[in-house]
């Protein structure tokens, strides 16, 4: 019944994809000052099958302790995680922008959104700022509950793959809506390597394997498709998963660590406020900090506010302290 | 029953029709006589002027060729916006159908006629604004249905009291300080009021498309102007007052034509550079403008001093609305949807702009910080702070830049002066004795 119903869905929401996808490029085609949007969703997919690549394909040569499924899906997920803190460490919230798979479907819906015209509605900046430190609540939830239950449980193994795994089930509830959509691709696509078949991968996803949390995830995905249509990348506003950076903003002496980040120049800013503006999760950082780094833990590194900033050197990438990436007179890029 | 407050004009007094007649004669001669003794003085300085700037000599006669066009549209059933300041929202005015045309009056003989109903110590801009509509001498102001005016400065805040004897007034009302995180609904809900105006009066709806295709409109024509601006950080290829009156056609011409003609302009330009066909010689001290606008034509007195003296110099940038700041920022837009088509335009309109009327806790910061990057981006050798008595908000902030200026080893020269041609001689010794330190300095 769910699998069916799953099915269903999965294939609507790979048509409403396809569809979005579609709609942009032909966006894009009419409007070449984007390029840098463009690169970024280029980058999105390939990360995305990447992704796909590694949760699904990649053989493990050893097989220790465990057996199976459990145990290689642990592993391959361990292997994204440690991805994402590395490169969050050392890129920011690089992963959040260009990597990852959910902040492409938030992406694509923005897309459709704005294909359709539908207006977006701006978060409160104090409620966006809840949500910024809501983030912190929902790691140390999800850390608490994998103990707890790891106690509770008798296999053990299931807490060592739940602490091992971001991606978790009960956590799925809250960290990631994509799973389902990620892990039941895989199976309905025919990605039948290491029997990860849709049953049983889904099975062992959901250690519970019960119902109940299947409807939970699939709620709460379809809530947040829904609420996209009204607020622009609403789920990476509290996203757990880009926390990384956020603790090494909030304290000074880690500064440092990040080497990519957004540096303003102060003479050339007129505070037009066309990058608070644009800013997809309602950064203020970058239009109201004067000079240097002004990039800020809830920045997803999308760099919009760069390329839509009309004044020439005002932002500016850089990348270990060499510029990569600066705002250009937009205006003038369209005939190239 | 009109009680007495209602009873007859607020402020200007009833003229003889013979009066307003041969005023209105004698200035309007006058006035041409001054656009073509400028644009002659403009060809005798630049030698292999281009010929693409004989359209912009032909727009900038008031009373010619753009006032029939206007005419002949205003028949065909077009309405006319005048807006007195650059913080009117002309992509509105387009989108709707409408002609945008600025009144903002630069005639030194009309302020004379303002003093009737002024004070002496009001900037000669509205003076001159007020007088020309005493006698109906702008063309623009005349043929407009409505005037935006957005309440800059105090000046304007009275000066949209007397126009309102005859025109139909809509005040637009700026927040000073942008940084107030009320700053920006507030100016969306004003420009959400003009709007709503403007569809009325001209009983043509804003759509999206409509908004959008004006919004693309005004964008190019950014576009236009920038490739100009650039045009003049290397050695002088342009005078500065040719670049000057390009950039001030845009406020009256049709803004399409204008992009085109700048363009091609460009083009000529652009082949210049290549074969190093400079219009001065390359090592010219390079000056900067800022202050009050300098309103065609009267208004030229002081570039066409800088322009012709001895040693000559060049104006490379300037800091005023009536020059760099009408085009050089564009709409930004995010998403075609209407609502963010407007919150862009009002941004743009209020937070963009870089006029003395605003300050935070920081002082007037945008403003300084823009003059500075102009400075580095055109390396300006000297800064002319062009003031007229009574304009309070540049006179005041002159201290300030004076000394960050200083600072920065860039010698400024505060330049006040009136509506008036008396003090030419007297300001050619001032100009001239800044541009021979300027060059003195050129030489080291």
């Amino acid at each position: 019944m769910w699998e069916l119903i799953s099915l269903v869905l999965l294939w609507v929401i790979a048509a409403g994809a396809v569809l979005a996808g579609t709609l942009a490029i032909w966006i894009w085609s009419r409007n070449l000052t984007r390029k840098m949007s463009l690169l970024r969703v280029f980058v999105q997919v390939i990360a995305t099958i990447a992704l796909f690549v590694v949760l699904l394909f990649i053989p493990l040569p050893w097989n220790p302790i465990l057996t199976g499924l459990t145990y290689s899906i642990a592993l391959r997920l361990t292997i994204v995680f440690v991805l994402i803190a590395v490169s969050t460490l050392v890129l920011g919230r690089f992963f959040c922008g260009w990597l990852c798979p959910y902040a492409l479907y938030m992406d694509l819906l923005s897309r459709l959104r704005k294909a359709l015209k539908i207006k977006y509605w701006n978060l409160p900046e104090r409620l966006n700022n809840a949500l910024d430190a809501l983030r912190y609540v929902l790691l140390a939830g999800i850390i608490v509950s994998a103990l707890v239950l790891g106690v509770l449980h008798p296999d053990v193994w299931r807490f060592v793959i739940m602490l091992m795994g971001p991606f978790k089930p009960l956590i799925i509830v809250f960290l990631t809506p994509i799973e389902p959509l990620v892990n039941q691709l895989g199976g309905t696509l025919g990605f039948e390597m290491w029997g990860t078949s849709f049953h049983d991968l889904s099975g062992t996803i959901h250690y519970f394997n019960g119902e109940l949390l299947i409807l939970i995830t699939w709620l709460v995905f379809f809530a947040f498709t829904a609420l996209s249509f009204m607020v622009r990348l609403s789920w990476c506003r509290f996203c757990p998963v880009g926390i990384t950076l956020s603790i090494v903003n909030r304290f000074r002496a880690f500064k440092w660590l990040p080497i990519m980040h957004i540096d303003k120049v102060e003479e050339k800013c007129t505070k037009c406020g066309i990058c608070k503006r644009v800013c997809p999760v309602q950064v203020t950082e970058v239009y109201d900090e004067k000079r240097g780094n002004v990039t800020a833990s809830k920045c997803i590194h999308c760099f919009r506010c760069v390329e839509m900033c009309p004044y020439e050197g005002c932002l500016n990438i850089k990348f270990a302290g060499k510029k990569i990436y600066k705002s250009k007179n937009w205006l003038k890029q369209e005939e190239e | 029953m009109a009680s007495e407050i209602e009873k007859g004009t607020k402020y200007i007094p009833e003229m003889a029709q013979s009066e307003i007649d041969e005023l209105k004669g004698s200035i309007k001669a006058a006035s041409i006589k001054v656009i073509e003794d400028n644009i002659e003085r403009m060809k005798k300085s630049w030698k292999n002027r281009p010929k693409a700037m004989e359209y912009f000599d032909e727009i900038s006669n008031f009373f010619g060729r753009r006032e029939k066009e206007i005419q002949e549209q205003k028949k065909a059933g077009k309405k006319v916006i005048g807006y007195s300041c650059i913080f009117a929202p002309i992509e509105l005015i387009l989108a709707a159908g409408a002609i945008p045309v600025r009144i903002g009056s630069g005639w030194y003989d009309t302020a004379k006629l303002g003093d009737r109903i002024m004070p002496v110590e009001i900037c000669p801009i509205i003076r001159s604004t007020v007088g020309a509509k005493m006698v109906s001498l702008s063309p623009y102001l005349e043929l407009s249905d409505a005037v935006v005016i957005p309440l800059t400065c105090d000046g304007r805040t009275k000066l949209s009291e007397i126009l309102s004897d005859y025109k139909t007034i809509w005040l637009m009302n700026p927040p000073r300080v942008k940084d107030d995180p009320h700053t920006l609904g507030m100016w969306k809900e004003e420009i959400q009021v003009i709007k709503e105006k403007i569809e009325k009066l001209t009983g043509n709806k804003i759509t999206r498309k409509n908004l959008k295709e004006a919004i693309e409109t005004m964008q190019n024509a950014t576009k236009a102007f920038r490739r100009l601006q650039d045009l003049r950080k290397g050695a002088p290829v342009i005078n500065g007052r040719d670049a000057m009156l390009v950039n001030q056609t845009s406020l009256w011409d049709d803004i399409g034509r204008w992009t085109q003609k700048v363009n091609e302009l460009c083009d000529e330009l652009e082949k210049r550079v290549e074969q190093k066909e400079y219009s001065s010689y390359p090592e010219t001290p390079r000056v900067m403008i800022t202050g009050t606008p300098m309103i065609w034509p009267d208004s030229w007195k002081v570039p066409n001093l800088i322009e012709e003296s001895n040693p000559q110099g060049v104006v490379v940038v300037d800091e005023q609305c009536s020059g760099d700041r009408i085009l050089y920022d564009p709409v930004g837009v995010d998403e075609w949807t209407m609502s963010d088509m407007v919150n862009a335009i009002s941004e743009r309109y209020i937070m963009a702009c870089t006029c003395p009327c605003f300050t935070s806790e920081h002082g007037n910061e945008d403003r300084i910080n823009w003059i500075i990057d102009r400075i580095k981006e055109y390396k300006v050798d000297g800064v002319i702070y062009y003031v007229v008595r009574g304009c309070i908000l540049y006179a005041m902030e002159y201290a300030r830049i004076k000394r960050i200026l200083d600072r920065m080893d860039i010698p400024v020269y505060y330049l006040d002066t009136e509506y008036t041609r008396e003090d030419v001689g007297q300001m050619k010794t001032r100009v001239e004795a800044f541009l021979e330190m300027l060059e003195a300095r050129v030489d080291i």
